[in-house]
């Protein structure tokens, strides 16, 4: 009879109660991922300084006209001129919103190329969409009277399909968001309250080793991200978002999202087990989650965030798992090493996590 | 070697930062004894319970439980007890089957033997036509006679109850009496409870002992411990609280020793007892006090608990210092 078998039977303890609940618990579990989507599905916010790269293969005053039209207003900063070689390279890896490209032709007169090739990243559809108006705006005010410049047409290039828009950008946020929210509204609020009313201590006095009841409520802490998780993408699925990298991307997401589950089910114990009621421990883990999800891009870019932030994007273990899942449902690839390291970052913040729990259950384990 | 007691506090104490909770109790338990563990609130008493379950751990002193040290091998020692804490813990949202299932396997119950177990606590806690039922619509009484018979469901050979009566009804209260004494009687389990009724312990308990300020003032059977407070007989007159004083001072005056409590003032009787309470009722009829009750009867054991602890009450302060200072403590 080791510790994993206690933690199983306690585990079954949980999920006998979850099935008691289960219209309660799918309702809950449905409420907020749809109540986002119909909320954010529709809203589109318009970023500022995207940044572009332009590719200048021609070198006339038409040209240099163009690149100044298209900063105009503070929507677009170029951020380099480059080979569109590297250009791409940048957009790929999400570095640039859009890649502008003016063929060598561009500023010859009439009869010559007038065409502009922008190439937008739609993973980010809120900044691609401040690309491709700035350079219709551009394009628009040439072929005017007073300008001796040949019409210009700009030719839109999207580098995931075109299909992506804001609600199938915000979906991937969404699973992320609900898989951290899941743990820290459910398993938390039980492991205070069968501390509350003595259930943890008849668990403990009980021959079981006593790590077998954080083990289980980690493993439901876990259940209950994973399920919110999985409630959200299938809502995400029936409004319209879809899954670029196809049955592979779902297994990938399918993985991300148990991590995700495990960091924030572990991190959902810690607090509970230190939390002295329910009521500190809901305020703790709103303001704990809520700005995580937000500074990971969940909503918005997290590259378009202020650089004052950027930072706290960086150690936000939600960014990885955000990013990975627009990679999956968006770009429809997810490049090995790009899940790989998002793997390990997720479960390095989940062993911390645990860490922390293990420690204070240690601690207030012996107060009860 | 067999061991010839079930538990056996040696020389235990227990801090709390500056505050002593329990301060050196010795106290052997025989197996198969009935044994109830009083005192008034914050005096030490949950503070030992924990310890013998071994959720908190002794500043010093040791804990004995059928022969293994509580200190070396806790979960051995806990095998051998069966608990029932002053929460009523039984899982609302689970039914009395799945409530006792979950337990059994905590107990660590082989699977072959679970469900006969599950047979057996749901005919001792007569909630056999209840299994299927979720223990939430269950009354105070059915909840814990399910909790009671949860805790022997891996047949231990001690079982602790904290307060396991506070709040029934009487028939409920009568009902786990008689499991209580059942399982003693036809299992040979050792019963270790605390509890406020004083006449659950009379009547119930084989030994008591009294705990206050951490220590034990007190140990023996119902008897030893009434004929140890010296008394032979106990004079109680009810009266409205207003003439109370001038009860007591009629007390005095036909030479009564008088202890107010609530509405009441009682006096031991001593010698002479019929005599006096003849004098004590001619004296109050000339006063034209208003008495409701006058009787003489036997000392119990809350005459007992109220000679040796006092008749202030607690309140909590006890228990509140205690918990402060476990906080504090972190």
């Amino acid at each position: 009879m080791g510790i994993l078998e206690d933690s199983y039977t306690l585990f079954v303890r949980e999920m006998l109660i979850f099935k008691k609940n289960i219209a309660m618990n799918a309702v809950r579990s449905t409420i907020f991922p749809l109540l986002f989507v119909l909320l954010l599905g529709s809203f589109g916010s318009a970023p500022k300084n995207v940044p572009i790269a332009i590719v200048n293969y021609a070198s006339g005053p038409a040209a240099l006209r163009f690149i100044n039209s298209i900063q105009s207003g503070n929507g677009i900063t170029v951020l380099t001129e480059t080979t569109q070689q590297q250009a791409m390279a940048l957009l790929s890896e999400g570095s640039v919103a859009g890649v502008v490209v003016i063929p060598s032709g561009f500023s010859s007169g009439y009869g010559s190329d007038s065409h502009v090739y922008v190439y937008l990243d739609n993973s980010q559809p809120q900044s691609a969409a401040v690309v491709a108006a700035q350079a219709n705006l551009a394009a628009a005010q040439f072929g005017g009277s007073a300008v001796q410049d040949p019409p210009v047409s700009v030719i839109t290039n999207y580098a995931y399909g075109a299909s992506s828009n804001y609600l199938s950008f915000v979906i991937g946020g969404i699973i992320v968001m609900v898989a951290s929210f899941g743990a820290v509204f459910s398993a938390g609020f039980t492991m205070i309250s069968d501390r509350q009313l003595g259930n943890l201590k008849a668990f403990l006095t009980t021959p079981i080793n006593n790590f077998s009841v954080l083990i289980s409520k980690i493993a439901y802490g876990t259940f209950q991200s994973v399920f919110s998780a999985y409630v959200g993408l299938f809502i995400g699925l029936l409004y319209g978002a879809t899954i670029a990298a196809g049955f592979v991307g779902l297994l990938e997401l399918i993985w991300i999202i148990l991590l995700v589950g495990l960091g924030f089910g572990s991190l959902a114990i810690a607090l509970a087990t230190r939390a002295r009621d329910q009521q500190t421990y809901a305020l703790i883990g709103q303001t704990l989650v809520l700005p995580l999800s937000f500074l990971g891009g969940a909503f918005v870019p997290a590259n378009l965030l202020p650089n004052f932030l950027l930072p706290v994007v960086a150690v936000d273990p939600l960014t990885y798992a955000v990013n990975a899942v627009r990679d999956i449902m968006i770009k429809g690839f997810l490049p090995i090493t790009t899940l790989i390291s998002t793997s390990i970052i997720l479960l390095v913040f989940a062993m911390i996590m645990a860490g922390i729990a293990y420690l204070s259950f240690r601690d207030t384990s012996k107060q009860i | 070697m067999a061991e010839e007691y079930a538990i056996n506090i040696d020389n235990v104490v227990k801090k709390f930062g500056d505050f002593t909770a329990v301060n050196g109790v010795s106290l052997k338990i025989k197996k198969g004894e009935i044994f109830g563990l009083l005192g008034p609130n914050g005096a030490g008493k949950s503070t030992t319970i924990s310890m013998l379950l071994g959720l908190l751990t002794p500043t010093s002193g040791r804990i004995i439980i059928n022969g293994t040290d509580m200190k070396n091998d806790p979960a051995e020692a806990r095998t051998h007890i069966g608990v029932v804490t002053q929460e009523t813990v039984v899982e609302p949202e689970l039914t009395a089957e799945q409530n006792l299932m979950i337990f059994g396997r905590l107990y660590h119950i082989p699977k072959s033997e679970m469900e006969k177990s599950i047979e057996f606590a749901l005919e001792l806690s007569d909630l056999v036509q209840f299994r299927k039922v979720y223990a939430g619509t269950f009354s105070g009484g059915m909840k814990r006679r399910l909790e009671v018979s949860k805790s022997l469901m891996h047949t231990p050979d001690i079982i602790l109850l904290d307060e396991p009566t506070t709040g029934l009804d009487v028939q409920n209260r009568t009902q786990i009496w008689n499991l209580l004494r059942e399982i003693n009687k036809k299992q040979g389990v050792t019963v270790l409870m605390t509890t406020q009724y004083l006449e659950e312990a009379d009547q119930l308990c084989d030994r008591i002992g009294i705990i206050d300020h951490g220590k034990l003032i007190a140990l023996g059977t119902p008897d030893e411990l009434r004929k140890s407070i010296g008394l032979s007989s106990v004079i109680e007159v009810t009266a409205d609280k207003e003439e109370l004083q001038k009860v007591a001072s009629i007390f005095k005056k036909v030479g009564l020793e008088p202890t107010v409590l609530n509405n009441r003032v009682t006096a031991p009787g001593g010698n002479n007892a019929t005599k006096k309470i003849e004098t004590l009722l001619s004296s109050l009829s000339t006063a034209k006090i208003n008495v409701r009750n006058v009787s003489m009867h036997e000392p119990t054991i809350d005459d007992v608990f109220l000679k040796l602890t006092g008749s202030e009450a607690r309140d909590t302060s006890g228990d509140y210092k205690g918990r402060a200072m476990v906080s504090r403590g972190r």
